[in-house]
């Protein structure tokens, strides 16, 4: 979401769109750009448009060091491979065959009804010249079950969404499971999903590993240990020493072998705590930070801070844990960082989940939204065992993603937008809109559903869409 | 009435527009300004608020405006001329949006003509591009916020003051209170250009009308008085609301006119802002609610409009109709799964309209004549209640008139006709949660006071009979009828949309029934097999299958394969199926994989994957390839079939299915002795801190975690050990394997053990001080103290095992509770998102603003009721068929 503001605070600013997704996506905010100088921003773009920026954002130049840094680590990014995998692979085999006679048949059949049907003519070894009939079978019965058009499908769909709502509830048993991650399930899990909660309430993140490492548990546990974030207090024993006025860093030695750390590097760390006064000294293991100021209560707000200092890991990732399931090794996350996490060297990026549909948007898109919204509604009724067609789960996701970014499903998001003013005000918040309504002008076409119950007259989907007039035949003559 | 005509006239649109000053005063009938409402007599008061100019709510009188009565006249507006001008609380935002935008001096926008038009243009082009009122909204949002940051007029250069918003009404600017005259004539100079970009449209509202001097009052029908018992009359809050604008705005008035201190007159003003604030709103906040003498809040406009209980969804999204009734509905196997039992008590009262016609006139002069309760032999036949004349008198047709009027009647009468067999009524049973809870019926007069229902479509009303109560709607059009019959019609709604499977199917009595009568095929003597056949009124009796002493014999397979099409072939595992690890199909020793042959069960158990509602294979297959009249057919035969086998051999259970013997008990015990001392072991290594933890876990969350699972473990084990003894032979456990009602899990523990009482998913914790109960040790973390309960239902719980299972119901009971109102919001929410989505002529899915949201609908164009499982084309059957047709040729 920070990354959209800045965007928009440069736009506003008169930088134009392109450069100022490209500065977001870089990791700027605006306060980064506006401190920034020409020379930084020039890494990213050419020396005109950076000065372009400064002139219409810029402030009093400052140096910040934190900049060298993102570009070596962008440089970095570079190296993995980046390039998009591809989405549709083209049919092969049986199914190419199957798809070329289909065309000259004049057919359309959906592809997936293709390959469905060229596994099982492999499987039964049906001679070539028999697929013409196969298809044509195929063909008629998939006629025969296409959807009417003027078919309400959204009621419906919401209906076969919603009616189970009521069974989950039934279903509290859940039995005493594996050691797994505590995750959000059943009816809860489903109106987060609806909602388009920005953080859900237990992000959960799936990692899978490259294809050369993922049966390497070394290999996965250097990665895990990565996305894991170690805090201060995790590694080191903190403690006050009054007499001198500092705060003295054991570290663990063992621990810190365990997780790959250098003693430097919590060094470095503990210089960039920030909002507090004091000197970082290293003395062999053990590292001291001198309070300037000689009071207790400094020194305490020292350890806290300390404590807490992120030494290694991503930014929100609490645990990560590494788990066989057969084939390979996945790591699994509580804490999500998507984004973060597709850098990292390694980690398999064209199957990489988070379950937080709003975040996958961020970084993904759109599409990669609406196929995670899918899942994550698939996975929640499957998980109850309840039986849901695909379809109506797409449709929402459709309807939620129609836009370009996820809307929630209620006022704030779809229904919010309706462009009925009736339909509007019979669903939430009634007052506010017949109110603006009147002094817009606004009026009311009464093309849903809502809004001709009621007016009191036929809807306007099935049966109520198609328009046939006639003039009744005058017989008696009045 | 009037004959209808062929084309029906709609309402096209319906704009919203903002009443100017001067419209209100032409609309209204009169003038109010007393605020008293009748006379010592208990006439209305001229220009009051009950003048007979408004409307009239009592019969007898007279609209003074129109003439008309109580029935005819629905009512005129009048009007209050405020003394002085308040703000609209709708509208506060509004006009502090305008106040800020815009000069103090020369009322123009401050924004720099180029900006202006700049944004001008963009409005308009957003408009051309078809953007709704929304997106303009939040645009003329941007605009207003730029205007706001010129500190100084780019027009007249004037320097702007700082305006604040007092919630809810009053305004200041630097500190000194504007009043809303004030208000009225700085939004007065904006001019109708500036207005635009401000998100408000000219030609339907003026800025200053947001500043009211003239109210608008409602008709006395839409704010009735009552009168009681005593003969008091108890006014609506309205009127009482209406009253005290009257009595301040009076006194206000005569303030002003004699000139008292501007201290007073302000007070007054004040308090008229106060209640035409609350006149609008009675739960604006920042204010106290106006109050009935009683304490009472009243419920002013935008009450009447809000919430569940307001107009819009109470009177408007929902109607209340007529032609229906309710009442407790009982099962009847005897009905048609299309059928439903209604009442003759009820189908007197429910009728049908008859349009009378040159061919039908001798019939309907028939029924007419047998008057309202006609009976033939004692059993009920159809007569009629009213005869409507083209001119619409309705004639209420008596045991003493029933003759005469039968006489009158011509071609162009609606005769309205008792319910009979056959006639078209919907039935549904809230809650409404999909479409397979309002389904077509038809009619089955029957004696009692209930509605009757075959049981294989309890499923997708999700109706059971401990007093459930369901609706009957009598339809009243030809077309209503016509398509209720063929979208609507409990058959066509076999295969349901939500997974393509069936949703109504046998359930309970008819799975354990079709077990006995399929399992292991047994044969039955021509005795039994009458008895079994007896039911069904029609059907000739199979081939016998064999003859022992000369006495012919029945297979049960032959019985159920007699139902079935001829040329059906499936196969699939039943659900008595034991999950070996390698089935061996048609040759398996427990019967459980179904083969049928040409219309023959070769082998296999019926049960709930055969024919159950939500699982049934043969019935989701009949439906789909032959029809749904077949699969009607198939339901309501094999049902009956069903409780003639199951009648035939009797069933019953008890708490003796459970018993096991001796030695399992034992076993059993031995089985949870062990799991104790383990779990006891586990505590030991924790306390001693030898235990170790599991990854990412804390030493705690593991030891509960194999705490739980040894628990969990220990009993399964139970259960398997009492499962052991209880074979197909027990009634208990047919019911449970069949999938006719209970589970395995049930009978376990019942039989063996209940097992971990969880709360909130793990072991109970909370109670007193670092224990659950006074009985145990702090700190005591073993099985017992922490919710395990080894007894079964058989044995009895000791006290605290009791207590810490009504711990894990109670939570299940909240559970529930909680969630169905959650589940309720979440399905609104989905419906009101979606419920404009429809399928267009070219594939698409769209909504009314004809936005595409899918190109094909589920990516394939499949109907999921159509499909199979979801599945659009199954190989299986294409397979079969392109077997069949090669085989032909």
């Amino acid at each position: 979401m920070a990354k959209k503001d800045t965007i928009n605070a440069l736009i506003r600013r008169g930088i134009d769109e392109e450069l100022a997704e490209k500065l977001a996506n870089e990791g700027y905010l605006l306060g980064d750009v506006e401190s920034a100088s020409v020379e930084e921003l020039k890494d990213h773009m050419n020396e005109e448009q950076a000065k372009d920026i400064k002139k219409k954002v810029g402030k009093k130049p400052k140096k910040k060091k934190k900049k060298s840094k993102k570009k070596k680590k962008s440089k970095k990014e570079e190296d993995i491979d980046m390039s998009t995998p591809e989405k549709i692979k083209p049919l092969k085999g049986v199914a190419k065959k199957l798809d070329k006679i289909q065309d000259e048949m004049g057919y359309d059949l959906p592809r997936s009804i293709i390959k469905n049907a060229a596994d099982r003519i492999e499987e039964e070894g049906v001679e070539e010249e028999d697929y013409e009939s196969i298809l044509e079978i195929i063909y008629d019965k998939y006629k025969s079950r296409k959807i009417d058009p003027l078919d309400s499908v959204g009621i419906v769909g919401a209906q076969s969404i919603g009616e189970p709502g009521t069974q989950m509830t039934m279903r509290t048993f859940h039995h005493a499971g594996v050691a797994e991650l505590g995750v959000t399930q059943g009816l809860p899990r489903m109106i987060e999903v609806v909602d388009a909660r920005k953080v859900p309430s237990t992000p959960i993140m799936e990692v899978h590993i490259i294809d050369k490492w993922k049966k390497d548990r070394d290999k996965a546990r250097m990665i895990a240990s990565k996305l894991e974030v170690t805090r201060l207090i995790d590694i080191a024993e903190l403690e006050i020493d009054m007499a001198d006025m500092k705060v003295t860093i054991k570290p663990d030695m063992k621990k810190l072998e365990e997780e790959n750390i250098e003693i430097d590097e919590i060094v470095e760390k503990m210089k960039k705590l920030r909002g507090i006064d004091a000197k970082v000294k290293r003395e062999k293991d053990t590292i001291y930070l001198i309070s300037e100021e000689a009071k207790f209560s400094q020194l305490h707000q020292i350890v806290e801070k300390a404590k807490e200092k992120k030494i290694k890991g991503l930014k929100g990732v609490e645990r990560a844990i590494i788990r066989d399931v057969g084939s390979e090794y996945v790591i699994f996350t509580e804490g999500s960082n998507l984004k973060k996490v597709l850098g990292i060297e390694g980690v398999d990026i064209s199957n990489t989940f988070s379950n937080s549909m709003v975040e996958i948007y961020n970084v993904l898109g759109v599409e990669a939204a609406r196929n995670s919204i899918i899942k994550e509604a698939k996975d929640t009724l499957n998980e109850q065992g309840l039986e849901v067609d695909i379809r109506h789960i797409m449709l929402v996701a459709d309807m939620m993603t129609n836009e370009g970014d996820v809307k929630a499903i209620g006022r704030h998001g779809v229904s919010g937008k309706k462009t009925s003013v009736l339909a509007r005000a019979a669903f939430e918040i009634t007052s506010t809109h017949l109110l603006r309504a009147a002094i817009v002008g606004e009026s009311d076409d009464l093309d849903g559903v809502a809004e001709n119950v009621i007016v009191g007259q036929p809807i306007t989907q099935g049966t109520g869409a198609v328009k046939v007039k006639y003039t009744p035949r005058n017989d008696e003559g009045d | 009435m009037k004959r209808s005509a062929g084309v029906s006239k709609r309402v096209g649109s319906i704009k919203f527009a903002y009443m100017s000053p001067e419209e209100i005063r032409n609309l209204s009938a009169t003038k109010i300004i007393t605020p008293d409402t009748y006379d010592d007599d208990g006439f209305p008061i001229d220009m009051g608020l009950m003048d007979t100019h408004l409307g009239v709510i009592e019969p007898g009188l007279r609209c003074k405006t129109c003439g008309g009565r109580v029935d005819q006249c629905s009512g005129h507006f009048g009007r209050i001329e405020l003394a002085m001008p308040v703000i609209h609380v709708g509208y506060v935002k509004e006009i502090k949006k305008f106040l800020r935008s815009t000069c103090r001096e020369c009322g123009k926008l401050l924004l720099p003509k180029e900006e202006k038009e700049e944004y001008q243009e963009q409005m308009d082009q957003m408009e051309r591009m078809g953007a709704d009122s929304l997106d303009i909204r939040k645009l003329a949002k941007d605009i207003s916020k730029k205007a706001r940051r010129n500190k100084v007029c780019p027009h007249c250069k004037a320097e702007q003051q700082k305006i604040m918003l007092d919630k809810p009404t009053t305004f200041r600017e630097d500190n000194t209170k504007l009043t809303p005259k004030e208000v009225r004539s700085r939004l007065e100079k904006i001019p109708d250009d500036d207005l635009i970009p401000l998100g408000m449209n000219p030609d339907v509202v003026r800025p200053e009308w947001l500043v009211l001097s003239v109210l608008l009052v409602p008709p006395v029908t839409v704010r009735p008085s009552i009168t009681l018992e005593s003969g008091d009359r108890s006014e609506d809050d309205l009127t009482h609301k209406l009253v005290d604008i009257l009595r301040i705005n009076q006194r206000l008035r005569e303030n002003r006119d004699i000139g008292s201190p501007q201290l007073i007159v302000e007070d007054l003003w004040d308090l008229l802002q106060y209640h035409v604030t609350t006149y609008f709103d009675n739960q604006t906040s920042g204010i106290p609610p106006a109050r009935h003498r009683s304490g009472r809040t009243l419920k002013t406009l935008i009450q009447r409009l809000k919430g569940k209980e307001g107009r819009f969804r109470q009177n408007l999204s929902g109607k209340r109709v007529n032609f229906s009734s309710r009442t407790v509905i009982s099962p009847d196997p005897w009905l048609s799964i299309n059928e439903v039992g209604v009442p003759e008590k009820a189908a007197r009262e429910l009728t049908v309209p008859l349009n009378v016609t040159a061919s039908n006139i001798e019939y309907v002069r028939e029924l007419v004549a047998r008057g309202p309760e006609p009976t033939e032999r004692g059993n009920y036949i159809p007569g009629a209640n009213y005869i409507i004349r083209p001119d619409g008198r309705r004639i209420r047709v008596t045991e003493t008139n029933a003759e005469t009027v039968a006489e009158k009647l011509e071609p162009g009468f609606v005769v309205e006709r008792e319910l009979k067999d056959g006639d078209i009524v919907l039935f549904n049973r809230q809650p409404s949660l999909h479409k397979m809870s309002m389904m077509a019926h038809e009619v089955k007069i029957v004696p009692g006071k209930t509605f009757r229902l075959n049981l294989a479509v309890c499923p997708p009303y999700n109706a059971d009979f401990d007093g459930d109560e369901m609706n009957l709607h009598v339809l009243q059009s030809e077309e209503a009828r016509a398509e209720a019959k063929v979208i609507m019609r409990v058959q066509e709604n076999i295969l349901s949309p939500r997974f393509g499977g069936p949703i109504i199917g046998a359930i309970q009595d008819h799975i354990s029934g079709l077990f006995f009568l399929t399992y292991k095929d047994p044969i039955f003597s021509r005795r039994e097999v009458v008895s079994i056949f007896s039911n069904l009124v029609t059907d000739k009796i199979p081939e016998p299958a064999e003859e022992i002493d000369g006495n012919k014999y029945w297979a049960g397979k032959d019985i159920f394969s007699h139902f079935l099409p001829d040329d059906l072939n499936m196969h699939f595992r039943a659900s008595i199926c034991e999950k070996c690890d390698e089935c061996i199909e048609e040759d398996c020793e427990h019967d459980a994989y179904v083969v049928i042959r040409d219309g023959k069960l070769v082998t296999g158990t019926i049960d709930e994957d055969a024919v159950g509602a939500f699982a049934g294979n043969i019935v989701d297959k009949l439906a789909r390839d032959y029809g749904n009249d077949v699969a009607r057919e198939f339901i309501d035969k094999i049902t009956t079939i069903a409780l003639g086998s199951i009648t035939l051999r009797g069933f019953t259970t008890s708490i003796q299915d459970e018993d096991v013997p001796p030695k399992a008990t034992k076993q059993i015990s031995a089985v949870m002795d062990k799991a104790k001392s383990k779990v006891r072991k586990l505590v030991d290594a924790y306390q001693d801190g030898e235990l170790e933890g599991l990854p990412g876990r804390s030493l705690e969350e593991t030891l509960e975690v194999r705490i739980m699972k040894e628990l969990g473990k220990a009993r399964d084990e139970a259960g398997n050990i009492a499962s052991k003894h209880l074979g197909l032979g027990n009634n208990a456990v047919v019911m449970a394997r069949t999938g006719a009602r209970a589970s395995m899990l049930n009978l376990t523990q019942m039989a063996g053990s209940l097992g971990q009482q969880a709360v909130r998913g793990e072991r109970p914790k909370r109670g007193y001080e670092e224990r659950t109960l006074a009985h145990f040790k702090k700190g005591e973390l073993g099985a017992e103290s922490r919710g395990f309960v080894k007894s079964s239902y058989k044995d009895g719980l000791n006290p605290l095992e009791y207590f810490f299972h009504s711990m894990g119901g109670r939570e299940g009971l909240v559970d529930t509770a909680v969630r169905t109102s959650r589940s309720g919001y979440m399905q609104r929410r989905l419906i009101n998102a979606l419920e404009d989505l429809m399928v267009s002529h070219d594939e698409t899915v769209r909504n009314t603003a004809n936005t595409i949201i899918q190109f094909e609908y589920g990516e394939d164009g499949i109907d999921p009721q159509r499909s199979k499982g979801g599945i659009a084309v199954d190989m299986d059957d294409v397979m079969t068929e392109f077997k069949v047709r090669k085989g032909g040729e």
